[in-house]
């Protein structure tokens, strides 16, 4: 584990991306995904990136996460540059990715007792117990995967990145699977869990929904259209917490902040259209 | 797939109702099973049907049913006699040809699943083993037989060595391709979260291509059972082979064809044995 001591100078600059760019080969010569792209952010807080599919944000967050290596630049997280996957970083797959033959405690439990090398079993044990009550699952705990909802699984995911315990979590499009009803109550849980946390964990989120983006975030980083896709802007949400779905729309400043990523998403950047007809 | 599916939503109802729902699902398992029994009598009584007319039509040179069933009979009422190392029960013959099966497809299986392992995770080994397997998988497993003899210089012993060549590459090929698909989803959740090698061979590939594996190591078992009634032709002495052989020098051709049915059926047994231990384990997606 490479946990250095973060100096209060580091804090606003607690994670960092520099100058980065990522490309890969394809059959059709070099892609490059995203390009010089520079971005900080500070202990604690939640941004999210947001843009068109393609855009190349879930290259990013693979790139924090050490799933992608950088072709040029670097990620630099507590003063250390990231190469690999480590246990100060937890992540939530778009598609849940849990492992279909274990059961809902299993999955948690093997990425529990795989990062905590420290913990005895029954440390180990009381800590999984402990996260599956958090997320509710504790009576599904014996359930495979496939016997339970896409809602239920991606509860699964989040107790299972949670439970490691990162400084950083990693959300890539977490939500964009699950209905209307289920997203609502996911992403207020996990602003619930953030919160009994101290608040003291970075959360990087990947979506393309403006509300969910104002809902979560502290900061919002809007991304040009790929390839070779880059940062457009970056939206500082200074909406007070806590934050509800319900309220949210009615807090000033809300409506300007979504008309400006509306704009940007819709206008500025906006998908070109090859068919007017 | 339907099976399952009714297996799930079976164990779902509520208490009040399942003795009702048992009670009409045992009819229809009733139904279902009487029905497939009638087919498959009927499908036996043309084959036997079939062979009758032929046999009278060809005279004495191929026994009828009659004559054969009762020679079978003959055979099953007292499989286990030992009267010399040529007059044995064809129970002991079986016995002999199914532990030659087990011993060769054992060790072959011990030596396949980890060579698929290695060829299906490593791009390395498969670019250098995919070759080699791909040029003696089409060699008949007999071909191998002399090898065996001047190796182990028994027949025996040779017999097993052919069964353990059958018994590699239906595993191989199949373990290789599960262990060499593993979706990236799955993956990734190894990396993600740092999964020792150990680990992720037990947590993720191990459990993916256990389908697959399976699938392998059933395939080997039925090529395995094909290919021991030929190498006992070679090998003599002992097992099912050699009796259907040495039938043939008495010119007893009921026994021949007594054989036929018991190898049949004890293939038909092993491969549903096998698939009943593979439900057991295989995971469902």
């Amino acid at each position: 584990m490479k946990t250095k001591p973060i100096s209060p100078v580091m804090s606003s600059r607690y994670l960092e991306l520099r100058d980065l760019t990522i490309s890969f080969s394809t059959p059709r010569g070099r892609y490059t995904a995203v390009k010089d792209v520079n971005l900080m952010i500070a202990r604690g807080e939640i941004v999210s990136l947001i843009g068109h599919s393609g855009c190349g944000k879930s290259t990013i967050l693979n790139a924090i996460g050490g799933l992608v290596q950088p072709t040029q630049g670097e990620v630099i997280l507590g003063g250390v540059k990231i190469d690999a996957p480590g246990p100060d970083r937890g992540i939530v797959f778009q598609h849940y990715s849990l492992l279909p033959w274990l059961t809902v405690y299993q999955n948690i439990f093997e990425a529990v007792d795989s990062v905590m090398n420290d913990k005895t079993k029954a440390e180990k044990v009381e800590l999984v117990e402990r996260f599956l009550q958090m997320v509710g699952l504790s009576e599904h705990r014996d359930k495979k995967p496939r016997q339970i909802s896409g809602g239920m699984k991606q509860r699964v995911a989040i107790a299972r990145a949670f439970a490691i315990n990162p400084e950083v979590l990693l959300l890539d499009e977490p939500f964009g699977a699950l209905d209307a009803l289920t997203k609502t109550s996911l992403q207020e849980e996990l602003i619930n869990l953030w919160g009994l946390e101290n608040q003291t964990k970075t959360v990087v989120l990947v979506t393309h929904d403006i509300e969910e983006a104002i809902l979560l975030s502290d900061k919002i980083v809007v991304m040009t259209n790929g390839p070779e896709a880059t940062i457009g802007e970056v939206i500082e949400v200074p909406l007070p917490r806590p934050r509800n779905k319900r309220d949210l729309v009615r807090m000033p400043g809300y409506a300007e902040i979504h008309e400006r990523l509306l704009y940007l998403l819709m206008d500025a950047f906006a998908v070109q259209k090859k068919l007017a007809a | 797939m339907a099976m399952k599916e009714q297996a799930i939503t079976s164990t779902l109802q509520p208490s009040a109702q399942s003795r009702w729902f048992s009670l009409a699902s045992l009819v229809e398992t009733l139904k279902s099973a009487s029905a497939s029994f009638l087919y498959t009598l009927i499908g036996f009584s043309l084959l036997l049907l079939l062979w009758g007319v032929i046999s009278g039509l060809v005279g004495n040179s191929l026994p009828g049913p009659l004559a054969t069933l009762k020679t079978l009979w003959q055979l099953v009422s007292d499989p286990f006699y030992d009267n010399g190392p040529n007059d044995k029960g064809v129970g002991l013959q079986m016995g002999s040809s199914l532990l030659r099966v087990f011993i060769g497809f054992s060790l072959g299986s011990l030596v396949a699943i980890p060579l698929g392992v290695i060829i299906g995770g490593t791009p390395l080994f498969r670019k250098v083993l995919s070759p080699v397997v791909e040029l003696l998988r089409p060699v008949s497993p007999l071909a191998w037989f002399p090898i065996g003899l001047a190796v182990f210089k028994h027949a025996g012993e040779a017999t097993i060595f052919v069964i353990f060549i059958t018994s590699l590459w239906p595993t191989v090929i199949n373990t290789a391709f599960g262990v060499g698909s593993v979706p990236e989803d799955h993956k990734v959740v190894g990396r993600a979260f740092g999964f020792s090698r150990w680990r992720y061979l037990r947590r993720v590939l191990i459990p993916y291509s256990l389908p697959h594996i399976l699938t392998g190591l059933r395939l080997s078992l039925g090529v395995a059972w094909l290919v021991i009634v030929a190498g006992e032709m070679l090998s003599g002495g002992m097992g099912i082979g050699f009796f259907v052989w040495d039938s043939w020098n008495a010119l007893n051709l009921e026994r021949v064809i007594s054989a036929i049915i018991l190898i049949g059926v004890t293939g038909l047994l092993l491969d549903r044995g096998f698939e009943i231990i593979a439900r057991k384990v295989r995971y469902e997606n």
